[in-house]
């Protein structure tokens, strides 16, 4: 089995079933084109997205239904063709595609889900691409209250 | 913010070297073209945030001081 050097649990090994291509990398990072998916006992529901090229590069993320229960996908063809999806029709949360809420979580304010920008997953082909939406129905920023930090006491 | 209404054909600049044409216009939205010198980043808007958001989701997190608390 294949290890993989990451960001927060030192050296893991993975199967490469887990390993997910994105063919266009993700904005800000678009040299990075391949990402593990990790679930971490204890950690869950929060899964990492590990980049393999570069073991400092690390997102934590949620199930995006898990951050809004009646989230509706809107994936544009182009993304859809990408993932090797049907693109004349949305994919099936949980289905066919995993989809995944990326979380800041910065200094001094509060955890955010990026609700605009969803990280949609062909999990059979094991394709991914971070589909931006083109409506101004989700925020970029959507706030999550269940997401806290305990200060040391 | 400065709201102007331009039809099909008709430009607006802004500055000097940026020129906004308005192509055309139908139900499935507003076509434009943009002419401004090679130095100056063109990004729809929605790709500028997620790129910004992209990098404040890669900063380090304290992964102890987490908490998850069910709705």
């Amino acid at each position: 089995m294949p290890l993989l050097a990451t960001k927060y649990f030192a050296t893991l090994p993975y199967e490469s079933s887990d390993c997910y291509q994105f063919p266009l990398g993700i904005p800000g990072f678009d040299d990075e084109k391949q990402f593990v998916l990790l679930n971490i006992p204890g950690k869950e529901p929060l899964v990492f997205l590990q980049s393999v090229a570069t073991p400092g590069l690390c997102f934590l993320a949620l199930p995006i239904l898990v951050v809004d229960p009646v989230y509706e996908l809107c994936v544009s063809t182009e993304d859809l063709r990408t993932l090797d999806l049907e693109p004349a029709r949305q994919p099936r949360l949980g289905g066919e595609a995993l989809v995944l809420a990326l979380l800041a979580i910065e200094t001094g304010q509060d955890a955010t889900a990026n609700l605009l920008a969803p990280i949609v997953i062909n999990v059979a082909k094991r394709r991914a691409v971070q589909a931006i939406r083109c409506d101004s129905v989700y925020s970029h920023r959507q706030s999550l209250p269940q997401l806290s930090r305990s200060e040391a006491c | 913010m400065l709201v102007l209404r331009r039809r099909p054909g008709e430009s607006l600049m802004i500055g000097d070297d940026v020129e906004i044409e308005f192509l055309e216009s139908n139900s499935q939205g507003v076509k434009i073209g943009i002419r401004a010198p090679r130095e100056i980043t063109i990004l729809r808007k929605e790709l500028q945030l997620t790129q910004m958001q992209n990098r404040a989701a890669s900063l380090d997190v304290d992964l102890q001081k987490l908490n998850w608390k069910a709705r």
